[in-house]
């Protein structure tokens, strides 16, 4: 039986640029130039995956710097079962969760922490009740350049249990898809996005009592 | 599936409806719903600022600094590593995270 494992496909990078299973191919023969490509294409990614599950730019500094040391080490061990970038926040997520629990004895994994139930309010029949009347979408500009409004962010999003923050900051925030946060968090996509609608529920409670009805 | 007629399904949809992943049909159920409720199309509305203003209060970029300080540390344990467009060469990323590590 063929055993070879299977290897996803890339598509070629608009850019022209070579693909980064062709980098690490040449990273595996030992071109550190091709290393040194992956790392400049990565970092500013892996920077906010390391930033949101520490919380400091110092720790992030030391996660991102162990990381990529990591993969350097390892790349002759990876075989393109996944895509690389994956495979790279999977070794920054386990080094930031390894910083975590030396720091306060984290867990295993990101804390387990239940969201208290927000969210809208239904009638018996599912209806929304009260309604929302207030369309605070169109009011935010003038708000936001008061920096009232990034304070209000920033305190609803702080107080967003540890597990459901990190997951909406990665996503919403920073843009990664569902699929790279389920494998940096070792979660389930499925989970990825209960946690993520949540949050957002959550914060669109909060932000709908900043702006007030 | 059936039609939805009640609010809390459409926001139980959500989270796949703005992401684009809803199946179709399910995603014209959905929008037949908000055709004809109000109060779900502010909802969805408020539902999809709350990640837009978050990106816009929350948003980060890498400092040089960090950058001059990865680029410096592989530098030291990744032989012949250096940042390609940077600009910066092992020895002058060295200074800058030198600097950079002094102010804090």
């Amino acid at each position: 039986m063929d055993e070879t494992p299977q290897i996803t496909p890339e598509e070629p990078r608009v850019d022209g640029e070579p693909t980064d299973r062709e980098l690490v191919e040449r990273s595996q023969k030992g071109e550190t130039a091709a290393f040194a490509l992956l790392v400049e294409r990565h970092q500013r990614q892996l920077y906010r995956l390391a930033l949101r599950m520490t919380g400091s730019d110092a720790d992030a500094n030391e996660v991102l710097q162990e990381a990529f040391l990591n993969a350097w080490q390892k790349l002759p061990n990876f075989r393109g079962e996944a895509q690389f970038s994956s495979w790279l926040y999977r070794i920054a997520a386990n080094s930031a969760l390894m910083r975590l629990r030396r720091k306060r004895r984290a867990p295993d994994a990101l804390q387990e922490q239940p969201l208290e139930p927000t969210g809208p309010r239904f009638s018996a029949e599912g209806y929304l009740d009260p309604p929302p009347h207030s369309d605070w979408s169109q009011r935010a500009d003038e708000k936001m350049m008061s920096g009232q409004l990034g304070v209000a962010i920033d305190k609803a999003v702080r107080e967003l249990p540890e597990d459901y923050r990190t997951v909406f900051l990665l996503k919403d925030v920073d843009g990664l898809s569902n699929e790279d946060i389920a494998h940096a968090l070792e979660l389930t996509v499925p989970a990825v996005k209960s946690r993520l609608h949540r949050a957002r529920l959550a914060l669109r409670d909060k932000l709908g009592e900043f702006f007030g009805p | 599936m059936s039609p939805i007629e009640h609010c809390k399904e459409c926001v139980d949809l959500l989270g796949e409806y703005v992401e684009g992943t809803l199946p179709p049909a399910r995603a014209q159920e959905l929008e037949d719903h908000l055709s004809l409720c109000m109060p779900c199309i502010t909802f969805v509305r408020t539902y999809k600022a709350t990640g837009k203003l978050c990106r816009k209060a929350l948003a980060r970029e890498m400092p040089a600094e960090l950058m001059a300080s990865l680029s410096s540390f592989l530098g030291k344990h990744v032989p012949g590593f250096s940042c390609p467009k940077s600009g910066l060469t092992p020895r002058q990323a060295d200074a800058a995270s030198d600097i950079a590590l002094k102010k804090g």
